[in-house]
């Protein structure tokens, strides 16, 4: 028998299915981290504010680089549906901790796909899931460093005045 | 054209020549391109089976399945959902893309 199907698409179904759940996890982050900007702006955070916006552009990027990735591999990418973004929040502290739980469980979701991958010997989808491994590294020691600050400056009105002065975009 | 799989209701086809798929369905044969065949994959997956055992969620256990754009219009049972969700786990095992792995898992 030919081998027509494998000849139209290069990764495996498996793998194909567990990207386009992927695909869901990163515009959660990205309409989750709008929230946050929201929140931000709603309580004069203007810094932390332009991080979210920032962040929640960059979390629709990575759906993007999946959402093609899988296209281009001849598989079919899902258009994603977004349910329950939270826009309560306690205090400034609470949105950078509940981001970096967010980035935790997308780290996690990354790996577990990775492992997969690995284990089916769907190289193509280890080697594309690599860059995602090192942005997630990068993105929770940014949140992680936010999140010192409180250690460093305290929770009073004015630490947290300074803290948002110091959260720049990217960081 | 090659016999792929056949499940209980159904059987999925291979042409080498002609490079499409089809699957017997018994009142009739569709044709699917790949894309289509994944489509398919895509949306019998997508089916709760779970929902057919609860009345407020599916009161009469039937589900529309429509293929290749809308151009095939199935109603189809819970048993015959269940088949084709076979059909669909071991056609795709069997072609070659999918994990060795979810054989054992589904
Ligand atoms: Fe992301
Ligand atoms: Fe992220």
């Amino acid at each position: 028998m030919k081998n027509i199907a494998r000849q139209q698409m290069s990764i495996k179904v498996s793998s194909m299915d567990l990207l386009n759940n992927q695909i869901k996890l990163e515009a959660h982050a990205s309409a989750t981290y709008l929230a946050m900007a929201s929140w931000c702006d709603q309580n004069a955070f203007t810094n932390s504010a332009e991080f979210f916006y920032a962040q929640s552009a960059e979390e629709r990027d990575h759906m993007m680089k999946i959402f093609k990735f899988i296209s281009e591999s001849g598989g079919i990418a899902i258009s994603p549906t977004v349910e329950d973004i939270n826009h309560d929040f306690s205090n400034l502290e609470e949105v950078f901790e509940t981001a970096l739980d967010h980035e935790i469980m997308v780290t996690k979701s990354i790996h577990k796909i990775l492992a997969t991958a690995r284990n089916d010997q769907d190289y193509v989808v280890e080697n594309f899931l690599q860059w995602f491994v090192q942005e997630q590294l990068e993105e929770e020691k940014s949140l992680r460093n936010i999140l010192d600050l409180f250690e460093l400056m305290g929770r009073d009105g004015i630490a947290l005045k300074l803290i948002d002065e110091r959260v720049t975009r990217g960081e | 054209m090659t016999s792929v799989y056949q499940s209980k209701f159904y059987t999925l086809y291979q042409s080498n020549t002609d490079r499409y798929f089809y699957i017997d369905f018994g009142q009739k044969v569709v044709k699917l391109s790949f894309c289509q065949l994944l489509a398919l994959r895509q949306k019998v997956n997508s089916i709760s089976i779970e929902a057919h055992f609860d009345a407020d969620l599916n009161k009469h256990g039937f589900e529309v399945l429509m293929l290749c754009n809308k151009e095939h219009l199935f109603l189809l049972n819970t048993l015959e959902i269940l088949d084709l969700k076979n059909l669909v786990c071991y056609g795709f095992a069997l072609l070659g893309i999918s994990s060795e792995n979810t054989m054992v898992a589904s």
